[in-house]
């Protein structure tokens, strides 16, 4: 019986992992295919998508993208952090009232939420501030809810026994939440930034309509080639944007995994 | 709204030495939301009530959006994507979710990876990449046809199975990362000792594993829910014409008709699904903890 | 005599400023290339002024963009078509504009001219066209009811409505089968619902209809005849016709937002881009038909492109302030009685 439970997880893990890889293979193809249409033959693959890569026309819209991302993580992290503290631990009054606001944001479609940030700042007369600030704003409210989910999740897991401890053996607040609760909860905050980049780094609908003309992200000029073009340069395109979110990955986790061996360790 | 915030073991009777700095660390926040979200929404919801051109309170957006049939019948449409979208996320997602949160080995890093990897490619391409794989002259179809198990291409693309395909995979990992948070709080321990006692690796996940993590699964499946409830590029790529929902039909007014104050009437009809979907879940989950500390507390 | 003083003053000022900038939004893929290479490029060689150049958005989403910011979308021109050029000037969103200041437009054939009102300036003419493949068709089709002949079952892909082309193909089809542009346009709906029996689906983009076309599985679709000649011109086994009940223009327009911040350099872009040369240049790449009646057209073109104005019996041309009003309601009808046909 415990033998056909675990190959049963084994099996039924693979199976998902398929199904993730499965379209990601497909367009690591598409990247290498010579034509539009795509081929699974190595021999015939080429690389020269990928050298029509090294022009202004992608690298100006990915260096937007990351500069962007990297804003809006930073932003959103240290706004997400704050705010599931005072929510979650302080347990401040009214703070599921409270919470409730700060992930409202989830329930309302990124199209909706552009248009209404166009036609608000518009409306007071800033349209100056349309654009690249608009957009970064934007973005936050986007990831926002999720950093606080993720460092929320991992704040009501907290062991508050280990807080209590503390402050039996003496520690004054701000000393636990530099000992205790920073650290129990860095790989929720971790993943919430990761997220944060990530969501922002991808973003199509709150962009189409906040980028200002000349400053266009990665995504939205993909779409834009896509409108008019199906060459695989716009796989390549992708697929090298994913290989760089990759690398932005390995890092957080090298982070977030050094901590975790960390209070493993110390348990 | 969220299960989460109820999921709490509040220290007991803590001193309120710094009672200023939680409100302090709040503030931020709330700043950014009211001026980049809640003002402008309010101002669209204002909207949905407003005559275009004479600006005079109005119902007529309403009624439209009951009365003309298709704006229902999207609606419809819109539910019951994202409720297959959100159990099939939660469901593929557990075993990955689980592996993340127990495993020590190298391996981990790697899944990671894999099951971070949807997220990455970006939507555009990742729904390329599923319609060459479900179109009527895609793999799957290629392939069966080749092997002579069908005679003509199974319908794979332009309906909801491709629409729930498609989206699953781009919230799975979303799912997994709550999932997999809600799994580490589980103290590998009580896992262990259970199976000492001799229960079955079954026992182990039904009792323990499972209930334990229900936090975790209620807020995977929000996450699916919302993301697939407003998710555009998607729907409006693997649907295509046919199948249209919510979140494409908003695209439509906002980006082509300009019709402003029916696509926020739309939208709030989308606010208002979300909302009674993450009341249901609220309320499951506030039912449970209150059974749960019944008979906790019967123990003592 | 005060306007070109004032276009000579306003020259020499821009040749004494450091590059001055012009940002404009248009459309990428096979327009981009063509131009850059024939209008932008010799127009930044000649006034020194950077063009940036942004492909972002559909005609109708750029007008979504200058409505919502009120006229200051952060570029300084635009290209449309006619329709957004009327509803820009009825809203006050859109600069008119003036041979006083942009001498070239008194060039244009006044009826052309007339289509896209005092806020447009039109750059270039297409029409809709019916391209189909040579190799798979055994005759020629003639009429837009082709479309519905049992020849072409399961070998049509159909633009969806967001795309102005299903408006106008739907117009076509009214038109054709005994109704008319705006009023009546029941028989249009009629046989929309057929074609898209015979459909093998929708698409909103130009670029994955065309795709459909190119690998051989559909047959016939509607497309606007520049696109078309350039496929032609790729030598795929294609050919487009102008059906005998007519066709619908396409009138482009460049258009200045009211809140654009550098409204001298868009006019002597529009300008230059209706200078006689840059209308041939224009017309030789990307194979559409102007509206200036004096440029040479290469012979290839001269029977395939507008070059008359709406007065002949073959050209139909709907209110299309009335047609703007008028899409909710057919959006409507097309998702009711059209798009449940299609599969």
């Amino acid at each position: 019986m415990n033998r056909l439970i675990s190959i049963f997880y084994w099996f039924s893990l693979g199976a998902v992992l398929c199904f993730i890889t499965l379209p990601l293979i497909v367009v690591v193809a598409a990247s290498l295919s010579p034509t539009s249409a795509v081929t699974l033959q190595p021999w015939e693959w080429t690389g020269r998508w990928y050298a029509d890569l090294w022009s202004s026309r992608w690298l100006d819209p990915f260096l937007a993208s990351v500069k962007i991302a990297t804003v809006v993580a930073a932003i959103s992290g240290v706004l997400g952090l704050f705010a599931a503290y005072a929510v979650v631990y302080e347990r401040i009054p009214g703070s599921d009232a409270l919470m409730s606001c700060l992930l409202s944001p989830l329930s309302v479609p990124q199209i909706v939420k552009g248009v209404a940030v166009v036609l608000f700042l518009s409306m007071i007369g800033l349209q100056g501030f349309l654009g690249t600030p608009a957009l970064i704003a934007a973005h936050v409210v986007l990831a926002l809810p999720f950093v606080t989910r993720m460092v929320a999740t991992s704040l009501a897991n907290f062991d508050a026994n280990l807080d209590r401890a503390a402050q039996v053996l003496g520690a004054s607040k701000l000393q636990r939440i530099r000992l205790v609760v920073l650290p129990m909860i860095k790989p929720g905050v971790l993943s919430g930034v990761t997220f944060a980049f990530i969501i922002s780094f991808n973003n199509i609908p709150l962009s189409v309509f906040l980028v200002r003309p000349g400053d266009s992200t990665l995504p939205i000029t993909v779409i834009n080639y896509l409108e008019y073009s199906l060459d695989p340069v716009l796989a390549a395109v992708n697929v090298a944007s994913m290989a760089f979110i990759l690398a932005v990955i390995f890092l957080f986790e090298k982070i977030g995994g050094f901590s975790a061996q960390l209070h493993g360790g110390s348990k | 709204m969220n299960s989460l915030a109820l999921d709490l073991h509040p220290p007991a009777r803590r001193r309120r030495t710094l009672t200023w700095f939680p409100f302090a660390a709040l503030s931020p926040s709330l700043l950014v939301l009211s001026v980049f979200f809640a003002l402008p929404m309010g101002m669209m919801i204002g909207m949905s009530f407003t005559q275009t051109e004479t600006f005079s309170p109005t119902l007529d957006h309403y009624q439209r959006f009951f009365t003309d049939g298709l704006s229902i019948a999207g609606f419809c449409r819109t539910a019951l994507m994202s409720l297959l979208v959100a159990i099939s996320v939660t469901v593929l997602g557990y075993p990955v979710a689980y592996f993340l949160a127990r495993s020590t080995t190298r391996w981990r890093a790697v899944v990671f990876a894999l099951a971070l990897a949807p997220e990455l490619a970006g939507v555009v391409l990742r729904t390329y990449g599923w319609l060459i794989i479900l179109e009527d002259r895609g793999f799957i179809n290629d392939l069966l046809l080749h092997l002579g198990l069908i005679s003509s291409p199974l319908p794979l693309s332009k309906n909801l199975f491709a629409v729930v395909v498609g989206l699953t995979h781009v919230v799975l990992p979303f799912g997994i990362l709550s999932l997999m948070t809600s799994i580490q709080g589980i103290d590998p321990n009580l896992e262990r000792a259970a199976q000492m006692l001799g229960a079955s690796r079954l026992a182990v996940i039904r009792t323990i594993v499972l209930p334990l993590s229900v936090p975790g699964i209620v807020s995977s499946m929000l996450i699916a829910f919302t993301m697939a409830a407003s998710a555009y590029a998607t729907p409006a790529l693997l649907g295509g014409a046919g199948f249209k929902v919510l979140a494409t039909m908003i695209y439509e007014q906002v980006l082509f008709y300009i019709d402003w104050p029916f696509a926020s009437v739309m939208a709030m009809s989308l606010l208002l699904m979300m909302l009674a979907i993450s009341f249901v879940g609220v309320r499951y989950e506030s039912r449970r903890r209150s059974r749960a500390s019944v008979s906790s507390g019967g123990e003592r | 005599m005060l306007a070109s003083i004032c276009l000579t003053v306003s020259g020499i000022g821009s040749e004494s400023a450091a590059a001055e900038t012009l940002i404009i939004n248009s459309y990428g893929g096979p327009y981009e290339g063509i131009i850059r290479e024939r209008i932008i490029e010799p127009f930044e060689k000649r006034f020194n002024i950077d063009v940036v150049y942004d492909a972002v958005g559909s005609a109708q989403q750029d007008y979504a963009k200058i409505k919502a910011t009120k006229g200051q979308p952060g570029f300084d021109l635009v290209v449309m078509t006619a329709s957004q050029s009327l509803q820009g000037c009825k809203d006050g969103l859109l600069e008119k504009l003036a041979p006083t200041s942009i001498p070239n437009l008194s060039a244009l054939q006044a009826d052309l001219a007339a289509v896209a009102g005092e806020c447009g300036a039109v750059h270039e003419v297409q029409y809709l066209s019916l391209l189909y493949r040579t190799d798979k068709l055994a005759t020629i089709p003639v009429s837009w009811n082709a479309l519905v002949e049992p020849e072409l079952s399961k070998r049509v892909i159909l633009p969806t409505f967001q795309n102005i082309m299903a408006v106008y193909l739907l117009e076509m089809m009214s038109v054709t089968n005994g109704g008319d542009l705006i009023d009546n346009v029941d028989p249009g709906f009629d046989a929309m619902a057929k074609v898209s029996a015979q459909s093998v689906g929708f698409e909103q983009s130009s670029a994955i209809l065309e795709s459909y076309l190119r690998e051989g599985s559909v047959w016939a679709m509607p497309f606007w005849n520049g696109r078309a000649q350039l496929m032609v011109d790729e030598g795929l086994p294609v050919d487009y016709i102008s059906p005998k009940e007519g066709t619908i223009p396409l009138v482009a327009t460049l258009n200045i937002p009211v809140g654009a911040a550098n409204k001298e350099a868009a006019r002597k872009f529009i300008e230059f881009f209706l200078e006689k040369s840059s209308q041939e240049a224009w017309v030789a790449g990307y194979r559409v038909g102007s509206a200036r009646g004096d440029i040479s057209v290469p012979d290839e073109l001269k029977d395939r492109q507008l070059t008359a104005g709406p007065d002949g019996d073959r050209l139909h041309l709907p209110d299309l302030l009335r047609l703007q009003e008028k899409l909710p309601e057919w959006a409507e009808r097309w998702e009711r009685d059209v798009v449940p046909n299609a599969r």
